[in-house]
């Protein structure tokens, strides 16, 4: 589909079977990054109608006290619904959608780093979110807020299917996001094009790539996480069960050190857009790249230390309160820099009125607005009484509504000439920005005041009680607004397709690289680069005469992508084993009756555990052999792992087969829910790198083992096996060594 | 004893230190005399005799694992890189002990190694062991710094390398922080019962609210928030030597 749309051909391809059939599989095998992040925005704009049509219910029946429109175990349903779908299935998928679309282009690469991966990625998304919804036919959707906190989430109080499939939905999604982030870190590490230097990179770029690492940090602790509660719930383990010494706040804990991070994993995204499109509208570099670059990386390495803060009403003791309220208010440091800055962008420029334009004014002020009710957050005093409120409730709607969604109706305007090739319509974006503005700060600025008024959140109605009757209603009459620009929007989408002006290939005389190429790019994406010596590539094209000054030198060095890939994956890894130590350090500390460490054989653990560690040693001569092209050698020492692998593995079923034999299963007790969940998931990876080593025996068998293709990967398969290793020194340490320095 | 008596009669002017620092000024003045940077050094020095001169230094010494936790910071932290930045630029080393494993191997030892019980009691109770523990930090701590903070620019890692160099020890040190906080009991025996020796710890448990855990909580999250954030500006000097890193005399093409 080169070239712009017309409806002509947009007939041709539905009617015509054969051209049907064709499009289809196009679309649906492909693996190209650009469709790839169409199918992502697409699959966000599904759940968007369905977390707004869920989101309207909601309002409807908080419209007028005493309210019965909705009985109250569907209204639970319903928040429920509506808070994971916006946030997993909407915000997700059409922030990646759009880096998706845009990243590779902005660096000057050809695809992303592993196509197929990317393409897995994405199908996550579909089959999450279909998992999720299908919870509704299966016996009862889940009705204990996006958070799930414990122990409602356990299967004594909520006994229907509907939290299994929500943990599996997150899950699996939550797999997507991080395969999305391990292949946008290569990407960016290892596809860049000439001159396109770390230091050079576009700040859209930059933010996502820095952000890609917050994802590998954040989202691995939820799935350790979602693993515990569903081996709670299907395999009678019982960490988050209070009775049965289980603890309820060690799952608060889990989901906020990934839940605050999460905040700033959407967030980011949405930044990055907003400093592309300030400076393109007001003519000016933007100001302070610096600072916008470094204070993101403040803010990834400050949003892990701030979690806390959404427990001060936990009890988690003074000391903790204080500690969680200091890093909260510093967190504000950064991102008021990025405000500053953007600011200043604008400051003395020729700012232009565009339609993304006033998304981003528009952005700024309800973000900064934002930013505020989350400082008073911080104090633990303060949160005491607005926790837990529609005062909460008002606050994070303007940063995911008021900051984010406003971002994205600036970035698609901003960038669907480039997806199309043809621009949206100027008239009706106003519209759309009119109604969404008017309508957002209708719904939620009320909110703040009825927070205030003592009205608390999750309540699925209210008594009539002075003023709490009109601000709901105002409140309610505002999301028609919304909902009235969001057709308007969806019209001008469509209507733009096959009817908007031709866009050519830089409509908004932009100077990143997406811009150097037609609109749509083509299937390669470039057919030249352009030199590369600033960060805006495109402005020293234009004016040779006065270039930006030179950023750094040209050298650019791209790592391997197999190796780059696998660390990147590696590196989500530790934060899934860490949290699972953690936990079992956690329990080993409450120590309950019945079987304990101190029961386990240490000695015949060690031997299998030796023969773990040589296997690291033998696969160290394998890939030595392997660079000196003896086959032979390699194939034997090769086996040799595999064998010593596979010992192991035996000895770990042995030691489960008499721990079983003696009684002892998965729900005996804290010890052994936690002793099987860890060395069950550690013994998972030595199972998955054994198959793919024995993969690689075969290839090498067959005498594929001659390409560099093949180095590469096996260097790669490597860093997996001894990492595997290098986890059984910790879970050794901590399972049989600890006990033994009592 | 009151808060405030405390305070003013609680310095340890212990004669070993103040030889100690006396000599290390000596010898600092004599090696590098104006080629060095001393307002870093009087900083190191001050950090140094807070560590062990002020009322601190009595809290660490058997009566609170927060206060201890404090020195532990100071002594690894900061007084090393405030003694790397204060050596003249054309100060190098060239010694095995400089690979960038052995540093972060041993910035995170010095946390971790120093907090096994056993160790923790030994060094609060042990004379002989206090001085080893200092000495140790402050070479472990040196050495950790070494990568970043060398006093000449080939000897540093890369900004990038020297960001992941940072971040890893932060995490590896958080969650240490992160046991500690929520560790049910006391890793550091002594603090849990201390010897009253001047009869201050009535005011400690009572007029300051000190309880052994809750002391126990303050030295975890001392380890885990504050020392991050010094990792974290760090991180940030990284980032500002990376963007100030030399422009190149090529011309624009």
């Amino acid at each position: 589909m080169n070239g712009t749309t017309t409806i002509e051909e947009f007939k041709e391809a539905v009617l015509d079977p054969a051209k049907r059939r064709h499009y289809q599989l196009a679309w649906l095998s492909t693996v190209d990054h650009k469709r790839i992040g169409v199918l992502y925005m697409l699959t966000g704009l599904v759940f968007f109608i369905v977390g707004g049509v869920e989101a309207l219910f909601i309002r409807l029946q908080l419209a007028v006290p005493n309210n019965h429109l909705l009985h109250p175990d569907t209204f639970n349903k319903l928040f429920t619904l509506h808070g994971t779908t916006m946030i997993f299935l909407v915000a997700m998928p059409l922030l990646f959608g759009f880096v998706n679309y845009v990243l590779p282009l902005q660096i000057g690469a050809r695809d992303m780093a592993f196509p197929r991966l990317n393409a897995f990625g994405f199908w996550c998304q579909p089959f999450g979110g279909i998992l999720l919804h299908f919870s509704i036919l299966a016996g009862g959707a889940p009705a204990v807020g996006w958070f799930s906190y414990a122990p409602l989430s356990e299967t004594p109080y909520s006994s229907t299917p509907g939290i299994d499939y929500w943990a599996i939905a997150i899950f699996v999604l939550g797999l997507g996001t991080i395969s999305f982030a391990v292949n946008t870190i290569t990407t960016v590490i290892s596809c860049r094009g000439p001159g396109m230097t770390m230091r050079r990179l576009p700040l859209f770029t930059w933010m996502n790539f820095i952000n890609s690492f917050l994802i590998l940090i954040a989202l691995p602790v939820l799935n350790a996480g979602l693993a515990m509660l569903l081996i709670d719930r299907q395999l009678e383990g019982h960490f988050f069960l209070p009775f049965r010494g289980g603890s309820a706040v060690l799952w608060q804990h889990i989901f906020w050190a990934f839940g605050h991070p999460e905040v700033y994993i959407v967030v980011l995204p949405a930044f990055g857009m907003i400093s592309e499109m300030i400076p393109v509208f007001s003519r000016k570099p933007i100001f302070g790249y610096e600072f916008v670059a470094a204070s993101t990386v403040a803010i990834v390495v400050l949003s892990s230390l701030v979690w806390g803060h959404h427990m001060f009403t936990v009890g988690m003791g003074r000391p903790m309160d204080l500690f969680f309220i200091i890093t909260s208010m510093l967190i504000a440091i950064p991102t008021g820099v990025k405000v500053l800055n953007w600011s200043a962008t604008m400051f003395g420029g020729r700012v232009r009125f565009d339609v993304p334009m006033l998304f981003c004014i528009a952005f700024l002020i309800q973000f900064t607005f934002a930013g505020l009710t989350g400082v008073s957050h911080a104090s633990a005093a303060l949160d005491w009484q607005t926790k837990n409120s529609y005062y909460l409730v008002g606050h994070f709607h303007f940063v995911f509504v008021g900051a984010i969604v406003f971002a994205m109706l600036g970035a698609l305007p901003y960038w669907f000439p480039k997806m199309s090739g043809r621009m949206m319509s100027e008239s009706l974006g106003r519209w759309t920005f009119w109604l969404w503005v008017i309508g957002f700060n209708m719904t939620f600025i009320i909110q703040h005041v009825l927070g205030l008024y003592g009205m608390p959140r999750r309540i699925f109605t209210y008594p009539d009680i002075p003023g709490w009757g009109w601000m709901n209603m105002l409140s309610t009459i505002g999301v028609f607004f919304m909902s009235a620009g969001s057709l308007v929007l969806l019209w001008n989408v469509a209507h733009s397709l096959f009817r908007g002006r031709v866009a050519g290939d830089n409509p908004w005389n932009a100077w990143t690289l997406e811009w150097a190429t037609t609109s749509p790019p083509p299937h390669e994406n470039f057919v030249a680069l352009p030199p590369i010596h600033s960060r805006r590539p495109l402005w020293d094209l234009a004016n040779p005469e006065r270039p930006d000054p030179v950023v750094g030198d040209d050298q650019v060095v791209l790592p391997n992508h197999n190796t780059t890939g696998i660390l990147a994956f590696l590196f989500s890894e530790v934060g899934f084993f860490g949290t699972l130590i953690l936990a079992y350090l956690y329990f080993y500390a409450h120590p309950q009756a019945g079987p304990s460490a101190r029961e386990l054989d240490v000695p015949r653990t060690l031997v299998f555990s030796v023969c773990l560690f040589a296997s690291s040693f033998t696969f160290w001569r394998s890939e030595v052999a392997l660079r000196k092209q003896h086959r032979g050698s390699m194939l034997a020492w090769l086996g040799l792992t595999i064998v010593l692998g596979a010992i192991f593995l035996g000895g770990q079923a042995n030691e489960y087969w008499k721990l079983f034999q003696s009684g002892v299963d998965l729900s005996t007790n804290m010890f052994s829910t936690s002793f099987f969940t860890l060395t069950g998931f550690h013994g998972l990876h030595v199972l998955i790198g054994l198959i793919v080593l024995l993969i690689f025996l075969w290839a090498a068998w067959e005498g594929d083992s001659v390409s560099s293709k093949f180095d590469s990967a096996f260097k790669s398969v490597g860093y997996y096996w001894h990492f595997v290793d290098v986890v059984w020194v910790f879970v050794l340490l901590t399972v049989y060594i600890l006990p033994l320095m009592r | 004893m009151t808060t405030y008596q405390f305070f003013t009669t609680a310095w340890t002017w212990n004669s070993i230190v103040l030889i100690v620092s006396a000599l290390a000024a000596v010898g600092y003045f004599f090696t590098f005399g104006r080629r060095g940077k001393p307002l870093y050094f009087a900083a190191a020095l001050i950090a140094f005799l807070l560590a062990f001169v002020s009322p601190f230094s009595a809290l660490a010494n058997g009566y609170l694992f927060s206060a201890h936790m404090v020195q532990h910071i100071l002594l690894v932290l900061v007084v090393p890189a405030l003694l790397l930045l204060s050596l003249p630029r054309s100060f190098s080393l060239s010694s095995p002990l400089t690979h960038p494993l052995i540093g972060w191997i041993a910035g995170v030892g010095a946390m971790w190694l120093w907090h096994a019980p056993t160790l923790c009691n030994a060094a609060a109770t042990s004379r002989a062991v206090s001085v080893i523990q200092t000495t140790s930090l402050l070479l472990m701590g040196s050495l950790f710094w070494w990568q970043v903070l060398a006093p000449s620019e080939e000897q540093r890692l890369s900004p990038p390398a020297g960001i992941i160099y940072l971040f890893t020890a932060c995490t590896a040190c958080s969650v240490l922080g992160i046991i500690l906080t929520f560790a049910p009991v006391s890793i550091c025996k002594v603090y849990e019962h201390p010897v009253d020796r001047l009869g201050i710890l009535s005011t400690i448990r009572g007029d300051w609210g000190l309880t052994s855990d809750r002391d126990q909580q303050i030295g975890g999250l001392l380890m885990w928030v504050p020392m991050c954030a010094i990792y974290a500006a760090a991180i940030l000097a990284q980032m500002a030597r990376w963007h100030s890193s030399p422009q190149p005399k090529q011309s624009n093409a």
